[in-house]
């Protein structure tokens, strides 16, 4: 008969609650990422460009030489939809750049690793993962997106008046319904191809390459095809299009807006798909 | 020995950034079966794959059979390695797998098949030869893994874990096939954690810890040089106490104990050729002894005096 | 020099590696890039020939549909032209995009258009598909250079050339190639034509199939009298282009496997620097690829539309070459870029789980 010595005592401390078990992973990956100088240095690169837009809505904003002079201020000096869409163009693209930095990291390597299986032995559901993943992304992406957003428009509000904010409050809209839809673009992407391709190598190629090669694709199919449809896998222009509408802006896209969300909603879907079927907690034993 | 019969290991280190991989590995290895023998990390696979090129040292040189090993296309005419990476190129059958390197050889394609054909067979791979690699089992990719490092008839086959995976008949039968070699006068070099068997099948053994060589050569021999641990010596005989009483007024016996079946004892000298000759007398003054069989000049005795708790850690 | 061994050394490694490389299912994707823009061509060839017939039909029921037609100017409303078409039994589809735009397509006998309503009023009269050789050719030229070359060659070449080296250090396969008595550079240029083999095979096929499909769309008599001019040296140019643009990526990506642990950095840095190559200055232009290869394309193609009107003025031009020295140029780039690696896959290590 064996005896056993009774040493073992499960856990009996706090537990995470369930609702907010998925903030564990960012948790973890945050720390592993914030020990990449190169990737702090570039996260702090990216709050410049919001930093110089507060001195420009301040200098714009009190300018008296032209009042002085007694013509008023010239067009392009105005703070209006469009120069909150160039600062959402160019904090877009080093959301982009900062996915491609981070994004392979994401998944891949728990596939590389047969990860997955030890993940979900655990209270944890795909859904949880998936969210947890896309979380990493998300709350870093939001702090040089729709955060700087806000507060450039809280500025800009503060020093033109309440008037002003009533007139513009479609800005504030665009800027977050516009930035949150790209960042949850961005995150979908990542996760699905690092879920896809097990080598975080490959992964990042492929981040980078669905923009490129989405663009050309639909660049020929127009061209070939003479349509604009083809422009609906174009990511970048389909993003474009449904900002541009959100600030009243035409754009030479060739896209109308309701299409541009067909297209958005639809790479959403095909992401979604794609995570659905390597999400799994499954493990080659060879 | 001559350098075209001999592998050379001179001074040679090898870092992996601030990590020791090897240090200051000084060798030779005559032909016949050398096993390599250490714990994880103490730099077996590193020595194997300089040898065999996969790898260079940081310092040093290193000569197989006077052939570097960064000449390949005179290196691997003479040699074959079987490594421990379990991953194969996609898509491959076990003969095409085998072939393959023979083409590589240079060999006409008929030439290549016959010889791969003839290497499975020595493996005993025969039957599952057309079937793609990726659904082998672990013990059949290490036996086409073997297959193809032989096929080439090798004058030097280097082994890293060869014996990982295959059940025991196999087992056996793959150490048969290292004998055949070995006594055709190649070099095997094999790695081994199954002190056993390394104990059965070498001719001699490189014993590292932590990236030293901490000894080399055959077994006994390499025991012998061992000097502050005392000898363990098995006599079977008929009065094994009365033997306990004479044996323990000499001072280069330390300890002794008696079998509990009171038909033999275990001594532990410091001086076992005095004790040799201690037991001769013994014999003449009337004790009946059966065996005398050295109990500690094992692989595994090696490996616990000279490695001891470093393995473990 | 053992030349013959290495002859067969050579042929050993191609026959080993072609195959892998064609029909390997993660190179699926490289077929896609390839065969899309045939597909396309196919499409349009399609439509090309449905236009005609329509064409053909309009001719015989509405006789005066392109006087009707030349009548519809910018600022009519959509209700007004959409009358007159009626009036003049043209058949026409009338259909909305979005909440502001309006489209009215037909087709008048020799034209097909698509008229762009904003707020009620005609803002584009937007010609469509013209069924003109003329025009294909131009849209070939465009997609060839724009997209075959700069995308779909490039990442094809990315895909399969950085696989022969840097895909197998993942694989943790490659070691089989380096415990055989073949010298590395041999071993390198084995590689290196068995990507060349896969992907002037792949690309080769698909540029001539393009072109197949691309004047399949038109008549026999267009087809032949352009055959008779520049036709077959027209085929014969984007052929060879396509050939020599394998060559020439295929060499750099082959060294980038060899030389970089994340060769991806490298792509991503050659594809914007061929991306840039319209505004470098023309000395600059002729360290890349793209330059030669454009210099040998049979047909300058429109500029990109995607690039913005201000950044049309930077765009500088190079004389381009003549096409000895293109090809001699590129083959020279290769071999140099091979040699270079070949440096280092001389030193090249197995150290798989530094991967």
């Amino acid at each position: 008969m064996a005896v056993y010595k009774r040493s073992y005592t499960s856990y009996s401390g706090a537990l995470t609650p369930p609702r907010t078990r998925f903030l564990v992973l960012p948790r973890y990956s945050y720390e592993r990422l914030f020990k990449s100088r190169f990737l702090v240095g570039f996260l702090v690169a990216c709050l410049f460009f919001p930093l110089g837009c507060i001195g420009y809505i301040y200098l714009v904003n009190n300018l008296t030489i032209f009042q002085s002079m007694g013509i008023p201020t010239p067009g392009f000096l105005k703070i209006d939809g469009k120069f909150f869409l160039v600062f959402m163009n160019f904090q877009g693209a080093l959301a982009y750049v900062l996915t491609a930095l981070i994004g392979p990291n994401l998944i891949a390597p728990d596939l590389a690793n047969n990860a997955l299986p030890t993940y979900f032995s655990r209270p944890f559901s795909r859904t949880e993962y998936v969210i947890g993943k896309i979380s990493v992304l998300f709350i870093l992406l939001s702090i040089i997106t729709w955060v700087p957003g806000m507060l450039l428009f809280g500025v800009q509000a503060s020093q033109a008046g309440w008037d002003w904010s009533v007139a513009n409050w479609y800005i504030l809209r665009g800027i977050l319904l516009g930035h949150i839809t790209w960042i949850l673009l961005l995150s979908l992407i990542s996760v699905a191809m690092s879920a896809w391709v097990k080598w975080k190598v490959v992964a990042g190629a492929l981040i980078l390459g669905i923009f490129g090669i989405g663009a050309g694709l639909a660049q020929i199919i127009n061209s070939i095809l003479r349509t604009d449809y083809g422009s609906m896998i174009d990511i970048s222009r389909i993003m474009y299009t449904i900002w541009s509408d959100q600030f009243g802006i035409e754009t030479s896209t060739g896209l109308e807006a309701f299409e541009a969300w067909i297209g958005f909603a639809a790479v959403c879907i095909v992401c979604l798909l794609m995570l659905e079927r390597k999400i799994r907690p499954k493990e080659i034993v060879r | 020995m001559s350098d075209s019969a001999t592998i050379v290991f001179e001074d040679v280190s090898r870092f992996y950034g601030e990590v020791l991989g090897v240090n200051r590995v000084n060798l030779t290895i005559p032909p016949g079966i050398t096993s390599l023998v250490g714990p994880n990390g103490s730099g077996k696979t590193t020595l194997m794959n300089m040898m065999t090129g996969l790898v260079r040292p940081s310092r040093g040189t290193i000569s197989v059979r006077g052939i570097a090993p960064d000449d390949p296309q005179a290196l691997f005419r003479i040699m074959g390695y079987c490594t421990q990476f379990d991953s194969f190129p996609r898509g491959y059958t076990g003969i095409q797998f085998v072939t393959a390197a023979l083409l590589m050889q240079g060999l006409p394609a008929a030439e290549a098949e016959a010889k791969a054909w003839k290497a499975i067979e020595k493996v005993n791979l025969v039957e599952a030869a057309k079937r793609k690699v990726a659904g082998y089992s672990k013990g059949m990719r290490q036996r086409i893994r073997l297959a193809q490092s032989i096929a080439h008839d090798p004058q030097v086959l280097v082994l890293d874990e060869p014996l990982n995976g295959l059940d025991p008949l196999v087992r056996s039968e793959t150490i048969a096939l290292f004998r055949e070699q070995a006594d055709r006068g190649a070099h095997v070099i094999v790695s081994s954690h199954v002190l056993h068997e390394v104990d059965m099948i070498s001719d001699q053994v490189i014993l590292l810890a932590n990236g030293y060589v901490v000894a080399e050569g055959e077994i006994r021999g390499v025991r012998a040089e061992i000097s502050d641990r005392p000898h363990q010596i098995v006599i079977r005989c008929d009065q094994p106490s009365r033997m306990a009483s004479k044996l323990f007024e000499h001072d280069h016996v330390v300890e002794v104990r008696i079998h509990p079946d009171r038909q033999g004892l275990l001594v532990k000298t410091t001086d076992a050729s005095h004790f040799h000759k201690l037991l001769n007398k013994l014999a003449l003054d009337g004790i009946y002894i059966d065996t005398i069989a050295p109990a500690d000049d094992d692989v595994n005795s090696l490996y616990e005096y000279l490695i001891g708790d470093e393995g473990g850690n | 020099m053992d030349t013959v061994l290495w002859r067969r050394q050579l042929l050993a490694i191609v026959q080993l590696e072609w195959k892998k490389t064609l029909f390997s299912k993660r190179g699926i994707w490289v077929y896609v890039l390839a065969f899309l823009p045939a597909l396309l061509f196919g499409i349009n060839a399609y439509r090309v020939k449905s236009i005609r017939a329509e064409q053909e039909r309009m001719s015989v029921s509405a006789p005066n549909a392109s006087a009707v037609s030349n009548k519809i100017v910018a600022g009519m409303s959509a209700d007004v032209a959409a009358e007159a078409l009626r009036d003049a039994k043209i058949p026409y589809s009338r259909f909305t995009r979005g909440r502001r735009l309006e489209v009215i397509r037909y087709n008048d006998g020799a034209n097909a258009f698509d008229l762009m309503f904003r707020e009620g009023a005609l803002v584009d009269k937007r010609k469509r598909n013209q069924a003109l050789l003329s025009d294909d050719i131009r849209a070939y030229a465009g997609m060839f250079q724009y997209f075959y070359l700069r995308l779909a060659i490039f990442f094809g070449c990315v895909g399969i050339f950085m696989n022969l080296f840097r895909g197998e250090m993942l694989d943790q396969s490659l070691h089989y190639y380096l415990l055989a008595p073949v010298r590395r550079e041999v071993l390198m240029v084995g590689k290196y034509l068995s990507g060349l083999v896969a992907t002037i095979l792949i690309f080769g096929t698909s540029t001539a199939l393009q072109l197949y499909l691309m004047l399949s769309a038109h008549s026999n008599k267009e087809v032949s009298d352009y055959l008779a001019g520049e036709g077959w040296g027209h085929i014969a140019a984007y052929l060879g282009v396509t050939a020599l643009a394998c060559v020439g990526y295929g060499s750099i990506f082959l060294a980038a496997g060899i030389i970089m642990k994340n060769p991806m950095v490298a792509a991503a840095s050659i594809l914007f620097w061929e991306g840039i190559n319209w505004f470098l200055p023309a000395m600059l232009k002729k360290f890349s690829v793209i330059f030669y290869l454009q210099s040998l394309c049979p047909v300058v193609a429109p500029l990109n539309s995607d690039i913005p009107e201000p950044l049309k003025l930077l765009v500088t031009t190079a004389a381009p070459i003549s096409a000895p020295i293109a090809i001699l140029g590129l083959f020279t780039v290769s071999i140099a870029v091979l040699a270079f690696a070949s440096i280092y896959v001389r030193k090249l290590e197995i150290n798989y789980g530094a991967d």
